[in-house]
């Protein structure tokens, strides 16, 4: 049972909540974006789209059969381009009379040939 | 329903409870404000936490006590002088047009100031949330007996302290 100096006490009114908190509490409460979420804020069906887009491609690329021997044609041809550049130089040097385009050209390179003729040359020389 | 419904609804129907519980704490209406933010951020975060709770009001006083404890020792740590204060700055009543009435609430603002956190927040929950001591043990994590002799020791110390102007104004 509570005395008279404590139900004195009980009736004083408590102050209120300031009412500008709610605003600001509630807000603050709000989840906040993961950076993800932030990062595909402004458009994200856009960057959905092209997520879609390059799965896509990567899954058609996965999917086609890829040409055998289309990296060693490459290396081929440009071996081919060098020859003749250096054909074109001596022929170049030869008409202007200078001696520039005489220089030997160098060895095709290692790859081009297969490993065990190279073996069989190194066991000769 | 969505988050921030239910966060809107849990402080429309609990902040000013939580508010006046913590202020009495305190005694300062900035850190008051960052424990309630702090504490419906919580809630806010974890939905989860209130499930299954059959009395929302005392587990929100308990984390809110929680809370409001973790701050008044790390402000003893940053400065032993600032609740004195802090008890001049803030005061738990709202203003009254009645002489008596003010002159009572203040020094009972005071008084209750002057008490240890751990008595003050017996004395608030047991007059002006109305708990039993059961539900004051709960709250405050303490057994009953404690909460109920906690209670005592303030309440002679209050009417102690008030006793010139509570006799001359009854």
């Amino acid at each position: 049972m509570n005395s008279d100096f404590e139900k004195r006490m009980q009736e004083l009114p408590m102050r209120g909540v300031p009412g500008h908190w709610k605003a600001q509490i509630v807000a603050a409460a709000q989840p906040q974006p993961s950076w993800w979420q932030e990062w595909l804020w402004p458009n994200p069906r856009a960057w959905a789209g092209l997520a879609v887009a390059w799965g896509i491609i990567l899954l058609l690329s996965a999917a086609t059969p890829g040409e055998p021997g289309a990296t060693g044609r490459k290396a081929s041809a440009s071996w081919q381009s060098f020859a003749f550049l250096q054909k074109e130089t001596e022929m170049i040097a030869q008409l202007s009379g200078t001696d520039e385009g005489r220089r030997t050209p160098p060895p095709p390179p290692a790859a081009t040939q297969p490993r065990s003729s190279r073996r069989v040359k190194q066991a000769i020389g | 329903m969505s988050i921030a419904t239910n966060v809107e609804r849990l402080y429309d129907e609990h902040a000013q409870a939580l508010f006046a519980f913590v202020l009495n704490i305190l005694r300062h209406e900035a850190d008051t404000r960052d424990v309630l933010q702090e504490l419906f951020i919580k809630v806010a975060r974890k939905p989860r936490l209130l499930e299954g709770v059959k009395d929302p009001r005392g587990f929100l006083l308990c984390l809110a006590h929680n809370q409001a404890i973790d701050l008044v020792r790390r402000r003893a740590a940053r400065d032993r002088n600032r609740e004195q204060v802090a008890a001049e700055a803030s005061t738990i009543f709202a203003d009254s047009d009645n002489p008596d009435e003010k002159v009572f609430a203040a020094s009972l603002a005071e008084a209750l100031g002057e008490l240890p956190p751990d008595q003050r927040a017996v004395v608030h929950l047991k007059l002006w949330e109305k708990l039993t001591y059961e539900q004051i043990a709960d709250t405050l994590d303490i057994p009953p007996n404690t909460a109920a002799s906690r209670y005592r020791y303030a309440i002679d110390k209050l009417r102690e302290r008030l006793r010139p102007i509570y006799d001359e104004i009854k």
